[in-house]
């Protein structure tokens, strides 16, 4: 498209200048990673440091043994997402395409969830996992995680169903295909970015969800990351270049899982799915 | 098909409703199991008086509803927790959208750029508030050290000291974090408008500007409305950026209806109070759905 | 698009399959992460008891210290508490007021009780300990001596000396934290300084109404906001800074007097600092008995804990001299216990400060509703620093609120 071509000019810097601007933390973060202790309370403070602590990212990662909580966080994180895609896909393909009573009810079910802070349900929720004896495991977290980001996600994929013409699935189930198949096999693959950002989304908060871990479990070798850097910030004091540096590892798998994932951002009706 | 033709018993059970039941069982089983006890006991809870532990003590019935709704400070949370989430909301909805607008345009390096823009969002909040406390840090701080040395603001305010900056910095810290968010939804959404449309319009002459306002924005009006109204709910709620950047504080002036809920139940120990403002809040977020309810199955029954 | 979503299924039914293995009772004991505390110390300290012992097996709860209250009221409140946690002395009131504790005598040894100075036992209440001492440190005076060595006998002096050494925006005369954190402090050094007392006591030995906007609180704040407001002697923009983000400037050399506790060393070191540090005790008003403030954190029993017995057996080893007092070098706290205290490493000018500062403090008061106390009395303090109102008022309203929440 030619006009998009003309237009790159003025979006490229932008998007640069924004970028800048937004990422000025992830430059602080960057910065105070590498520094040591007598470099973070400098004042006034130094973007570069005075020293290159690459000691710290052993520190961090040995010492703290980083690596457990990061394969625990895998795993609630990977967990969570999955389960949360098995609940909402088929529960927002039934909002979006079936005719049956209750559906704004249901609808209105899953915003009601979203209303209660964790902060206020937390001792009940607490009791609940105990009573179903799943105090200190995965599951307990994986379902949390997922049962609060599966009102957004079903909204979500409800939204991005309805954008998917009804003539496309009309077409396939006059060649026979019954209704869970036109879901998984004509609207999904259509619906892909709206999939994506509803998987993400599902991940991020699994990744990075703090109370639910901190509160259920114990054993070491199941907390997240989250808990790991919070180990950070002590009674008397931070460990800034230490909480950083364990910031930025955890960011990695995020960013990598968005990078691989991006591609299917861009696909769209012009997947080919759409017969003339 | 009318729908009111047919008896509420035949609409149950055509194969249409039955497999709506069928693939709306687990979430619905999921949900009963965990989230019904808890949300149910909110309620519960505020109409009674309780322990520190969170038990019920005392039936008092709507005593303390009347007791909250005489205290004025409760009215100044209230009041600051409608700012809070009528500005952060748009605030982040509007930068949002710009950054989609820019990411959906194809240039080299793209991809570099959108998976830069996610940054903000895949930190754990806490963490991200922590980091921008040091960020915001007077004299260990980055943030006035380059504004000051760059010229751009020689005298800049020390720091979350005083209810107006500490008010407008957490509220750009929620921002911050709320962008990408709204960025990847309405990027999600833009892939589903078909090219051929904007083709056609840039045939017909209109610009840029013309074809976002009559093609992207319309394409965009569900996600908008979906992403908007549980944004707000989410902003709301938004308990951890504020209690750490300010502790509600100083001297409560950045207390909202959530730090509130926090503070009578984990500090005060009045389970009873927290219950009673968590369930205004539900009230006020349900209102809101409500009118948002309207607007959204407006334009299905179209 | 189904081999994946099989996949899935069946990553997710692997995944609930840990659920159904249910692993042997263990007793519990929730771990404060001090600051100084390494991971191999808890690690350590687990297996070596987990080892030797045939019949009780621990298991360490490592908590960070900002969510250690939240994660242990959670737990206490939701039915299934840990049979032991560190915690802050002042909590043990609340938990005694809700049942939830229990005496430490019937699952300790002699041993170890008779092991522990009698001058940290602050968590005995009305005869019975319900808290074993962990950690007791006094807080004391530091001064940063490359730029001041003026020692103040008095909190008027100290007023002199912060004004003298005060050299903005170089360096600062004292440090004050104008933000709220998790403790009453800098307000309770100057009030215990006033002679004062945070409840009035009643004639059968409880605490009866708050009197922290007695003469001697109002005196206090008021003296407080005259140091940071008036004299400006404090640091820049004092009301941004908490403790934990206030201190570190003092270690970055811009601070002369600072009140502070047994962490300074540590801390010192870690953020690089090299300028010399004189110790000293928090001073009084003049004409005012010397009083600072000690802390001392406990190790508390639950009385939903499900294996006490083997935690009390743990808390018997842990309480040795060669575990007890390698956690006290490494959180940099003075040693609770008899034996571990003549180790020379307490030899240093610091801990003779901290000894010394010891003699005269006094601690929290013991009451239930002490978190209320803490919150309210910050409230009042911002709400002078901000110059919203006046040191009685503010009290006034911070003392009521206690008031009402305990029902006085």
């Amino acid at each position: 498209m030619r006009w998009q071509s003309r237009s790159r000019w003025i979006v490229v810097p932008l998007t640069l200048i924004i970028l800048l601007f937004l990422l000025f933390p992830f430059f602080v973060m960057v910065s105070t990673m590498l520094k040591s202790g007598k470099d973070v309370y400098t004042v006034p403070p130094l973007w570069i440091p005075t020293r290159l602590m690459w000691s710290n990212f052993i520190d961090v990662w040995v010492q703290a043994d980083l690596a457990r909580y990061f394969l625990a966080s895998l795993i609630v994180g990977l967990g969570a997402t999955a389960l949360n895609t098995l609940l909402s896909v088929p529960a927002a393909y039934a909002v979006a395409r079936l005719r049956f009573p209750g559906r704004k009810f249901a609808m209105f079910l899953l915003l009601m969830i979203e209303m209660f802070s964790p902060v206020i349900v937390i001792i009940s929720l607490f009791k609940v996992v105990a009573s179903f004896h799943m105090l200190d495991t995965f599951g307990a977290l994986i379902i949390l995680d997922a049962l609060f980001t599966v009102a957004f996600n079903t909204w979500m994929m409800n939204g991005y169903f309805k954008t998917i013409p009804k003539d496309i699935e009309e077409a396939a189930l006059i060649d026979g295909c019954n209704r869970v198949q036109t879901m998984t096999q004509i609207m999904l693959p259509i619906a892909v970015p709206g999939l994506v950002t509803v998987m993400i989304y599902a991940f991020i908060f699994a990744w990075n969800e703090f109370l639910f871990a901190l509160t259920m479990m114990s054993s070491k070798n199941k907390m997240p990351l989250t808990i790991a850097l919070y180990n950070y910030v002590g009674q008397y004091n931070t460990q800034w270049q230490y909480l950083t540096m364990a910031a930025f590892l955890a960011l990695i798998p995020v960013l990598v899982l968005f990078y691989v994932i991006e591609k299917r951002l861009v696909a769209g009706l012009a997947g080919g799915a759409v017969k003339g | 098909m009318s729908e009111t033709s047919l008896s509420l018993r035949q609409r149950i059970w055509n194969p249409e409703a039955r497999l709506a039941y069928v693939l709306l069982l687990p979430t619905v089983v999921f949900l009963a199991a965990f989230m019904f006890y808890p949300i149910i006991y909110v309620f519960v809870m505020s109409f009674f008086r309780t322990n520190k532990l969170s038990a019920l003590t005392k039936f008092v019935g709507v005593k303390n509803f009347i007791g909250q709704f005489q205290d004025t400070e409760f009215w100044w949370a209230a009041l600051r927790s409608l700012i809070w989430t009528a500005i952060g909301v748009s605030s982040k909805f509007l930068l949002g959208m710009l950054i989609a607008v820019l990411l959906n345009v194809k240039y080299r390096g793209r991809k570099v750029a959108r998976m830069a823009f996610i940054i903000p969002w895949a930190s754990s909040v806490p963490i991200s508030a922590l980091l921008w406390k040091l960020v915001y840090h007077p004299d260990f701080g980055l943030l006035n050290r380059t504004l000051s040395a760059t010229g751009i603001w020689p005298n800049p305010p020390g720091g979350v000291g005083a209810p107006i900056p500490a008010f407008a910095a957490s509220m750009w810290v929620d921002v911050w974090i709320g962008i990408p968010f709204f960025a990847l939804v309405f990027l999600a959404g833009m892939q589903a408008i078909p090219p051929e449309l904007y083709e056609s319009a840039h045939m017909d002459g209109a610009g840029s500007w013309r074809s976002y306002f009559s093609i992207t924005l319309p394409g965009l009006r569900e996600l908008i409305l979906i992403s908007t109204l549980l944004s707000a709910i989410w902003t709301f709620n938004d308990f951890n950026v504020i209690y750490i950047l300010t502790g509600a504080g100083p001297a409560s002036t950045t207390n909202i209806l959530i730090t509130s809920v926090y503070i009578d139940a984990f500090v005060e120990r009045r389970f009873d109070w927290a219950a009673v403002q968590s369930v205004i809040t539900f009230v006020i977020l349900s209102i809101v759905s409500v009118i948002y309810a309207r607007f959204y199955f407006r334009q299905e029954n179209a | 698009m189904k081999k994946s979503i099989l996949f899935r299924l069946g990553v997710v039914i692997l995944l609930f399959a840990p659920i159904v293995v249910w692993s042997a009772p263990k007793a519990t004991f929730f771990w404060a992460g001090y600051d100084g505390l390494t991971e191999d110390f808890r690690a350590s300290l687990e297996s070596a008891f987990n080892a030797q012992s045939t019949d009780a097996q621990i298991q360490i709860v490592p908590v960070p210290w900002d969510s250690l209250q939240d994660k242990l009221n959670t737990a206490v409140a939701g039915g299934a508490p840990p049979d032991i946690s560190v915690v802050g002395t002042r909590w043990i009131l609340d938990y005694m007021s809700t049942d939830s504790v229990v005496e430490v005598a019937p699952y300790v040894s002699k041993a170890t009780l008779d092991n522990i100075n009698p001058a940290a036992m602050e968590a005995k209440v009305k005869g019975k300990l319900m808290g074993l001492p962990i950690a007791a440190g006094a807080r004391i005076l530091a001064l940063n001596a490359s730029i001041t060595k003026e020692v103040p006998r008095t909190i008027e002096e100290l007023e002199r000396y912060a004004i003298r050494f005060n050299r903005p925006p170089q360096h600062y005369g004292l440090f004050m934290p104008g933000k709220e954190h998790t403790e009453l402090t800098d307000f309770c050094y100057y009030f215990y300084g006033a002679g004062g007392n945070y409840f009035e006591t009643l004639p059968d030995g409880s605490y009866g109404k708050c009197t922290v906007n007695s003469p001697a609180g109002v005196r206090a704040l008021t003296f407080m906001a005259k140091l940071a407001l008036k004299d400006k002697v404090v640091e820049d923009n004092f009301t941004t800074y908490d403790r934990i983000h206030g201190h570190p400037l003092f270690y970055a050399g811009k601070i002369g007097y600072v009140m502070i506790g047994a962490w300074v060393d540590s801390a010192m070191k870690q953020a690089g600092a090299t300028f010399p540090v004189i110790y000293a005790d928090i001073p009084s008003f003049a004409g005012q008995k010397q009083a600072g403030l000690i802390i001392t954190d406990s190790v508390a029993f639950f009385k939903q804990g499900q294996n006490l017995q083997a935690a009390g057996k743990f808390v018997d080893f842990f309480y040795q001299k060669q575990w007890k007092g390698k956690f006290d070098q490494l959180i940099g706290f003075p040693p609770v216990t008899l034996d571990a205290a003549k180790d020379p490493f307490w030899n240093t000018p610091l801990y003779k400060a901290l000894n010394h500062a010891a003699l005269t403090a006094r601690p929290w008061p013991l009451v239930d509703g002490f978190d209320t106390l803490n919150h309210e009395t910050w409230v009042a303090c911002e709400k002078v620093f901000q110059g919203q109102a006046t040191p009685q008022e503010a009290l006034d309203a911070a003392a009521a609120a206690v008031d009402k929440a305990r029902g006085m």
